[in-house]
């Protein structure tokens, strides 16, 4: 014999390999898989995959965890949607991460963790812009809130800063000079200091010498001191600009100084009053947002709080929209108002 | 009834009105002349207190006027309330009106006694209505003062003076600040109001009505009177004060 046992041997298994192959491979390729794989298995599998960072081959075996019989228990498949969903969240599938959510709901429709990242994948879905549209509609009860904080602020300084101002420009024009003199460093300290400053004395200041002021009332009294000084320069310059001779004329027939105040020369400096005293109106509207260095929530405040939650920089721009329509309201009344008294007057 | 004791108003150096006496009796039309400067409405203000004098003595039906004498015979500031009482019994008409522009001309002419007299707003109103009658403007009463003429704001301003019902009236240039053709009618008003033997105080520079109109006429220079007579004396051609012949042919 002159052939190597060892050869025969090779060619036989040759001969005998290939059929097997093709049995193995047809077995692989056309018959499906006689029992699904342990789902437990896969589970472990993947999120060990995972700690190597081999998401591709984690997904792959999450995703071939099937849906439990009936009767069985459903943990395990939840758990890996749950982890397929989020591995497909982060390379931003919504679609298929939501398909994962919504297999776990229809088997469990109470599973929060599948509710909370179908909202993630929602909120991921929506673009920026409606992101802050929703977040401006989340927020605007907020400000509307606080914006009718800033305008108690502005009605109640209104009120009280006019009859303060008109006091103290009468008092300016005193012929005794005391009380003259009094007025006038009223007004010099209160228009020659900034109003912040005023707010911190007030708030801040008093307490130590024993009168403690909640936020509120602080505000007012801080805005009204410092706004009738204001008012009463500007209702000072009306008083002085009405012609002398009405003084004069309403003297001689027998009126006295202040019934002619009250009855002739004031009431000719309404309309003259109107356009400057609007504009500190304006300007009042903008300096309430002054008092949130004091703990008020008004606009300003608010807005900031939100804007420092959110990062949302449409927030201000709402609260901007807000001021714009406060001090178009305003600025249309006085303009109608000074209309209104001008009617004496031959244009 | 008005008694001037050599009143003596100055401003700084300017002596304004330099001693001056004047007696009025009732019934009387007094017109005083004069350049510009020379006093006159000072004087005529001075009447009314609108002007403190500096010395000298004014008494109304013989009451002084601003000033009351204190125990140790001194002169005293008169109390506001004496002061307006006074004012509120002379009338008085100004150069540029003095309307109040914010008011209708009726409720001008209603202040003073709605406020000065508080004699309520009916019986205001009957007295309004009826001088606005007699200057000839009741189909203006609803119209503001910035709606009239010159010489229609006037006649409102006389009208708001006699609703007081004074016992004098002072016309300080009435029709100064008119239009020449505005002139008439309230010259015409002033001759009505002189017909009915209001007693009258005027500073004009109408020669013509000055002539016609006064019982007396006073032409002032530098604060003093430099003559002091009746009219057709001081217009006569034998007039010899150099002053005033100057003046007259000036103005003339």
């Amino acid at each position: 014999m002159t052939s190597r046992p060892g050869n025969s041997c090779l060619r036989h298994g040759a001969l005998l390999g290939a059929p097997c192959l093709i049995l193995l491979f047809g077995t692989f390729l056309f018959a499906a898989p006689a029992a699904p794989e342990d789902p437990y298995a896969l589970l472990a599998q993947g999120t060990r995959l995972i700690e190597d960072g081999r998401l591709d081959e984690a997904l792959e075996r999450f995703q071939k965890v099937s849906p439990p019989e009936a009767g069985e228990d459903a943990g395990v498949f939840v758990r890996a949607r749950m982890e397929a969903a989020k591995i497909l969240f982060s390379r931003q599938d919504y679609e298929t991460s939501a398909k994962m959510c919504t297999d776990i709901l229809s088997l469990l429709p109470d599973n929060l963790e599948a509710k909370n990242m179908l909202t993630r994948i929602q909120a991921a879905q929506t673009p920026e812009w409606l992101k802050f549209l929703k977040d401006m509609q989340t927020y605007l009860p907020t400000l509307l809130k606080a914006t009718g904080m800033t305008l108690l602020l502005v009605l109640i300084t209104m009120l009280v800063s006019p009859l303060l101002g008109l006091l103290i420009a009468l008092g300016r024009i005193s012929r005794i000079n005391m009380i003259a003199s009094f007025f006038w460093g009223y007004i010099w300290l209160f228009r020659g200091t900034p109003l912040l400053l005023q707010l911190f004395f007030i708030y801040y200041g008093l307490p130590p010498l024993g009168i403690t002021l909640k936020p509120f009332t602080a505000a007012v009294i801080g805005l009204g001191l410092n706004y009738s000084a204001y008012l009463a320069e500007i209702m000072r310059g009306a008083i002085e600009s009405i012609d002398k001779g009405q003084m004069e004329s309403a003297k001689a027939i027998g009126m006295t100084y202040w019934q002619a105040m009250r009855r002739i020369i004031i009431p000719q400096t309404y309309k003259r009053l109107v356009p400057p005293v609007g504009n500190e109106f304006i300007a009042l509207i903008k300096d309430t947002a002054l008092v949130s260095t004091i703990a008020m929530v008004e606009l300003m405040r608010a807005a900031d709080q939100i804007f420092n939650a959110t990062f949302n920089i449409f927030i201000l721009v709402q609260a901007a929209i807000i001021y714009l329509i406060l001090t178009s309201i305003f600025t249309l009344s006085f303009k109608r108002l000074e209309d209104r008294l001008g009617v004496y007057e031959n244009r | 009834m008005i008694e001037l004791k050599s009143v003596v108003k100055r401003f700084g150096d300017l002596t304004a009105v330099d001693h001056v006496s004047l007696s009025i009796k009732k019934g009387e039309k007094i017109v005083i002349i004069g350049p510009s400067g020379s006093g006159k409405s000072t004087l005529l203000r001075m009447i009314n207190f609108l002007e403190k004098m500096d010395a000298g003595q004014i008494l109304l039906e013989g009451k002084p006027v601003g000033y009351r004498t204190d125990k140790q015979g001194r002169p005293q500031l008169d109390k506001p309330a004496v002061i307006c009482k006074l004012r509120s019994e002379i009338g008085m008409v100004f150069q540029h009106f003095h309307l109040f522009p914010h008011m209708t001309v009726l409720a001008n002419v209603m202040e003073g006694p709605l406020t000065v007299k508080k004699l309520g707003r009916e019986a205001s109103r009957t007295i309004a209505l009826d001088q606005l009658g007699k200057v000839g403007l009741l189909d203006k009463q609803d119209a503001y003062p910035a709606f009239l003429s010159g010489g229609q704001k006037q006649r409102v301003a006389i009208a708001r003076a006699l609703a007081m019902q004074p016992m004098i009236m002072l016309f300080d240039e009435p029709t100064s600040a008119l239009d020449p053709e505005l002139v008439g009618e309230v010259l015409n008003t002033i001759h009505a109001l002189a017909e009915e033997g209001m007693t009258m105080l005027i500073v004009t520079h109408q020669m013509g009505f000055a002539r016609e109109l006064a019982d007396r006429v006073i032409f002032m220079d530098n604060g003093r009177f430099i003559f002091e007579g009746h009219p057709a004396d001081l217009f006569s051609p034998d007039m010899e004060h150099p002053r005033i012949k100057a003046f007259l042919a000036k103005i003339l």
